[in-house]
């Protein structure tokens, strides 16, 4: 069981068209600052390696990266945590706003491929406000899983939140949905966040298992 | 299958005369039906008053179904000989097979039979009954009464307890199967031949495990076209063993799984055994119906109660149309009720003529396409005025479903008899009356 390389993961995504956002991988920190500076502050740098699950546990995780300064400050400071350990690089990535959600698939011995919907953050950590369905699924069997949650209010503008268009995340759920009936190397997916900002959607954190 | 569920005749492998023991059942529950039936055991020359024959192979008549409840050692064997005989079917009661680690002997047996295109029961299962021609090919304690309810069962012993309440729940049976090991023939099979079997108009299924999730999608989505399809699963806790690694492992558990993939194929999955024998009920007797019911009680209380379960689990309650209020206040029996609105509240001295003309009045709203009817007993409740006035409804509007709860043990009894006599569920309970109404939903 290994988490898939980035190239891979971004094959795939560009391949089933499940927006991310901009994202690079870098082995030199020169060249990732350039990078970055490129995209533009803030950003987010976090490591990418095959065996390493849990990648802001052992602090290869920075957010909110505001100059060139904090950013080589980052940069060491995650090469020191992560002394020892094979990594497949550092990733680069802009940060974005929005809802957060939770897109996820894991493949289960009875029923093959189980899409799983949520809210990201703590509706997912702590209540577990989620909901599944076997693969594939409709357009329509997707808003109705979007639904079904608790948190789908939320998406929809309650208390004057910004609205999130729930036609997006049913695409990508429709997409996610064929990836993982074609790919059945494929173990499991974790897209969480995904950030969703009215008729925009982007994955910020990916882990496909193989 | 046809053959299994009617055989004309039955040879029992492994008979016996000694109570307490499953040859002993077999052989008894056999002899009460109508089938040809022979015995075989080399060791004994006659059981219950009929020969007994020292193997397969010494019948001469064709036989249709053979069960075999031999020891697990000597099964292979028996299997061998029933192949040569060319048997129609064959059941193996007998245990100790792939349950218990013995995978291998139950894969020799599979390859036996499928060669000589034999379909196979079990192993390591009850057996199965036939109530409606009398067929008890199975160690059961008892025949049910026939009836449209398919029982399919993982589990034997729970299959005893079941045919067993269902004396008291006034249910009767279709087909009931004890499926056990589902080396050959199983749940799917079973599924696939109710689905056109016309003595059953609702299954319900007992399972631990399943052979093949997608497969059996596929076959409950044509299954629940014509018949619901209700289910209740032993074994939720256990967690997936992939789960360590991802989020999406851990929140979607195995039973969680189970719940979304029932619900997409159109199973009603429920958690209790009384909602299963509930919802059984309900539809057994019941037409199934749109989203949407009217209350009509005697007690503003429970009226709200049932309210909110409504809520709860996803049942409208409409709110009465304007017609419908102009009739309730043109009818002379509405007269004292102070509030008309749904739940109908028709006050604790309701008569029985004022239940009828407020069911009446609903019933014929549009949008209300069942009826639960509560009925506390007053010291003036005619209760089994009133269960006749239901099922007089009954009869008006034959699709619109009505479900009761009288509520008042030994005060309402007889009413409650009336009730199911004319295939009227009650239940003692508002949850389970709105459960179980909720089953009928399409």
């Amino acid at each position: 069981m290994e988490i898939l390389s980035f190239e891979e993961t971004r094959r795939l995504l560009l391949k089933y068209k499940l927006p991310f956002c901009r994202t690079e991988i870098f082995n030199s920190k020169d060249k990732a600052s350039v990078f970055a500076e490129k995209i533009g502050f803030p950003v987010v740098l976090k490591i990418h390696a095959q065996k390493i699950f849990h990648k802001s546990e052992i602090g290869g995780v920075v957010t909110n990266i505001r100059n060139r300064e904090e950013f080589e400050k980052a940069w060491d400071g995650i090469e020191k945590n992560i002394r020892g350990k094979n990594i497949e690089g550092m990733l680069v990535q802009e940060m974005r706003g929005g809802s957060e959600i939770a897109l996820g698939m894991k493949r289960d011995p009875q029923f093959g491929p189980v899409l799983l919907f949520g809210l990201g953050g703590i509706f997912i950590e702590i209540i577990k406000d989620v909901s599944l369905r076997v693969a594939p699924i409709s357009r329509e069997e997707a808003l109705a899983m979007i639904k079904e949650t608790k948190g789908a209010k939320i998406l929809e503008g309650a208390r004057g939140r910004k609205k999130a268009d729930l036609e997006i995340i049913a695409d990508m759920l429709v997409n996610l949905s064929n990836l993982s009936i074609k790919e059945d190397k494929i173990q499991s997916i974790d897209f969480n966040p995904v950030m969703v900002e009215g008729d925009k959607a982007c994955i910020a954190d990916f882990r496909i298992i193989v | 299958m046809k053959k299994i569920f009617n055989p004309k005749s039955i040879v029992l492998i492994g008979a016996s005369d000694e109570k307490n023991t499953v040859g002993f059942g077999l052989a008894d529950n056999l002899l009460k039906g109508k089938s040809k039936i022979f015995f075989v055991n080399p060791f004994k020359k006659e059981i219950l008053g009929e020969d007994c024959f020292k193997s397969v192979s010494e019948i001469k008549e064709k036989i249709d179904l053979a069960l075999i409840a031999v020891p697990q050692k000597v099964v292979k064997g028996v299997v061998k000989e029933c192949c040569a005989k060319k048997v129609g079917a064959m059941i193996i009661v007998s245990s100790g097979f792939k349950e218990s680690g013995n995978t291998k002997e139950e894969e020799e047996i599979v390859e036996m039979v499928k060669k000589a295109k034999i379909p196979l029961i079990g192993p390591n299962c009850l057996g199965i009954i036939n109530p409606s021609i009398g067929l008890n090919a199975s160690f059961a304690p008892l025949t049910p009464k026939a009836g449209n309810i398919a029982f399919l069962s993982q589990s034997g012993a729970l299959l005893d307890s079941v045919l067993g309440m269902s004396e008291d729940e006034d249910m009767g049976f279709s087909k009931v199967v004890s499926y056990g090991n589902e080396a050959d023939l199983g749940l799917i099979d079973f599924l696939d031949y109710l689905k056109d079997d016309p003595e059953t108009k609702v299954i319900v299924v007992y399972f631990e495990g399943l052979k093949d999730g997608r497969k059996f999608m596929e076959t409950a989505r044509e299954v629940v076209k014509s018949k619901p399809i209700v289910m209740i699963k032993s074994g939720r806790t256990e967690k997936g063993k992939s789960a360590v690694a991802t989020h999406t492992g851990t929140l979607a558990g195995d039973y969680d799984t189970y719940i979304a993939a029932m619900k997409q194929c159109g199973v009603i999955l429920v958690d209790t055994m009384e909602e299963l024998f509930d919802s059984a009920k309900a539809l057994a007797f019941l037409p199934r119906m749109d989203n949407g019911i009217g209350i009509v009680t005697n007690g503003g209380g429970l009226g709200v109660l049932t309210v909110d379960y409504c809520a709860e689990i996803g049942i409208q309650v409409p709110d009465l149309s304007n017609a419908t209020l102009s009739l309730l206040e043109k009818k002379k029996e509405m007269g004292k009720v102070p509030v008309k609105r749904n739940p109908l509240d028709l006050i604790g001295d309701a008569l029985a003529d004022r239940y009828g003309a407020g069911m009446d009045i609903l019933l014929r709203q549009k949008d209300v396409n069942g009826l639960i009817v509560i009925s506390t007993p007053q010291i003036m409740t005619e209760h089994e005025k009133n269960a006749r006035m239901i099922v007089e409804m009954k009869e008006k509007y034959p699709l619109k479903p009505i479900i009761c709860c009288f509520l008042g043990g030994p005060l309402v009894s007889s009413a409650v008899k009336i009730l199911e006599d004319n295939d009227i569920p009650n239940y003692p309970d508002v949850l389970r009356a709105v459960k179980s109404i909720k089953s009928l939903i399409k």
